[in-house]
């Protein structure tokens, strides 16, 4: 492990901040935001259009009325969804917004992928690999 | 706060395309009433949701909790939501202003990314196993697995208050007795600049193998009860491996998006996590937790702490009430 990461810059007195921190934070930082405005696009679409996988006005109202996740998608598809459901209903309001959602959520991997690099480049491996390790486990719950 | 908006203008083009959007939906919605909700009503719900959503952002990163510990028991307490889709959400709630954090935070020096990543893999694991266990307690036992969620949740938030209660005031900037062997050969060490002391704050992470295992619980209740793990995160960084406070808040934000973005994929395969009442929620948290973010450099940490230390063991009070009233069928008037 490089200590140079954590070394004084005397000039100012303030620590060197790591670059696979700022590497990490910074695809995360711009996949949310880009992620955010889709869901605000599908948030529009959800709302003035009908083109969408089930009616809002539908979702919204039985959730409010307490019903289970089950009675919603039973009552509205016939069956609770196994799966990406959302992936072929990108151009439906929930699905682009469940789709947006999703993306935000799966920047945590090019993120984590970037910082390994980064760690590995530094000749961290320790850090390197566990951070491949995070990136792994979490792929494999995405693909269920 | 203009020089906020002037210094990050993507933050500026979020909120003035936000509030554009919800313009646009209450001018032309198209939506059917129902007997429930009439469009405008769902639209308020909505934009209800968002602002609650900002708020609850800003005050979850300046406390380093993620905001799912405000929003699943809130939630949970005081409204009928399904269990499963308020913990789905929460979800949702304690990552986003997480993720969308670590850019200023890691920019600032104020996370630590080797901490992040040592601790990241116990909580993923936990908060895996937290999720899946969530989806079958809800499928196999109804309305007295909700009672219990609710009952347990309120036990763990006074757990939690309690921690931060106890915690006082020392634990701002703690000093370490002793580094263990595991804790010297990892080299948990980094600084800081403190703003608010005009310095550079060095420290040294202790107990390492305990922490871990610490982060295994807390990824587990964090995916099972939707909290996000926030709550806990900060403790066992700040009092058991002696982390500065200002450090673990901002180092919790991070490891939290990790470890919920594996705990999120069951529910939402699952259809658990219903995008149109998910998403003001996740745009909220997005906008708050970059505006947390910015100010976190700037308060005072114990401000937040007796901020948080009121709501946990308000909310908690109404959570253990609801789930008496539940698993004993009886109506008590509280609250």
């Amino acid at each position: 492990m490089k200590e140079q990461n954590h070394k004084i810059n005397h000039e100012d007195d303030r620590p060197v901040v790591p670059i696979a921190g700022i590497v990490y934070g910074d695809i995360i930082y711009w996949g949310t935001i880009t992620a955010t405005f889709i869901v605000i696009a599908g948030s529009v679409m959800t709302f003035v259009t009908d083109n969408n996988y089930i009616d809002p006005s539908y979702l919204l109202s039985s959730i409010w009325e307490g019903r289970t996740v089950e009675q919603i998608w039973t009552d509205a598809v016939g069956a609770q969804p196994n799966g990406h459901w959302y992936l072929s209903q990108l151009f439906t309001g929930n699905g682009l917004m469940a789709g947006g959602i999703a993306l935000g959520v799966f920047s945590v991997i090019p993120g984590i992928l970037g910082a390994a690099f980064m760690l590995f480049k530094e000749k961290q491996f320790l850090f390197g690999s566990l951070a491949v390790i995070a990136a792994v486990i979490i792929m494999t719950a995405i693909v269920g | 706060m203009t020089a906020l908006l002037k210094r990050v203008p993507e933050l500026t083009l979020l909120i003035l395309v936000t509030i554009l959007a919800y313009t646009i939906m209450a001018a032309f919605s198209q939506m059917s009433g129902t007997e429930t909700l009439t469009p405008m009503v769902a639209w308020a719900i909505v934009i209800g949701s968002f602002v609650l959503s900002t708020i609850i952002a800003i005050v979850a990163v300046l406390g380093g909790v993620g905001g799912g510990v405000i929003f699943t028991p809130v939630m949970l307490g005081f409204t009928s939501i399904d269990t499963l889709l308020v913990r789905s959400t929460g979800l949702v709630v304690a990552m986003f202003s997480g993720l969308v954090s670590s850019g200023p935070f890691m920019r600032k020096g104020l996370a630590d990314i080797r901490i992040v990543f040592y601790c990241a893999i116990p909580i993923i694991i936990g908060a895996m196993a937290g999720s899946q266990v969530a989806i079958e307690l809800s499928e196999n036992m109804g309305e007295t697995g909700d009672a219990i969620v609710r009952l347990l949740l309120g036990g763990i938030l006074v757990f939690i208050a309690l921690m931060f209660i106890l915690g006082g005031a020392n634990t701002e900037y703690p000093k370490p007795k002793k580094i263990d062997k595991l804790s010297k050969k990892l080299k948990l060490k980094s600084g800081y600049w403190e703003e608010s002391l005009g310095k550079t704050v060095h420290y040294h992470a202790t107990r390492a193998g305990l922490g871990s295992i610490l982060f295994l619980i807390v990824g587990f209740t964090g995916g099972f009860f939707g909290l996000g793990g926030g709550w806990a995160v900060v403790p066992v960084l700040n009092l058991v491996m002696t982390v500065p406070l200002k450090v673990s808040a901002a180092s919790s934000g991070v490891l939290l998006a990790i470890g919920n973005a594996a705990a999120i994929w069951p529910y939402f395969m699952k259809g658990a996590l219903i995008a149109v009442f998910a998403a003001p929620w996740m745009i909220g948290q997005v906008i708050g937790g970059i505006l947390g973010a910015h100010i976190l450099a700037k308060v005072k940490a114990s401000f937040v702490r007796n901020m948080l230390i009121a709501l946990l063991i308000l909310t908690s009070l109404k959570l253990i009430v609801r789930g008496v009233e539940g698993l004993l069928g009886i109506d008590i008037p509280l609250l």
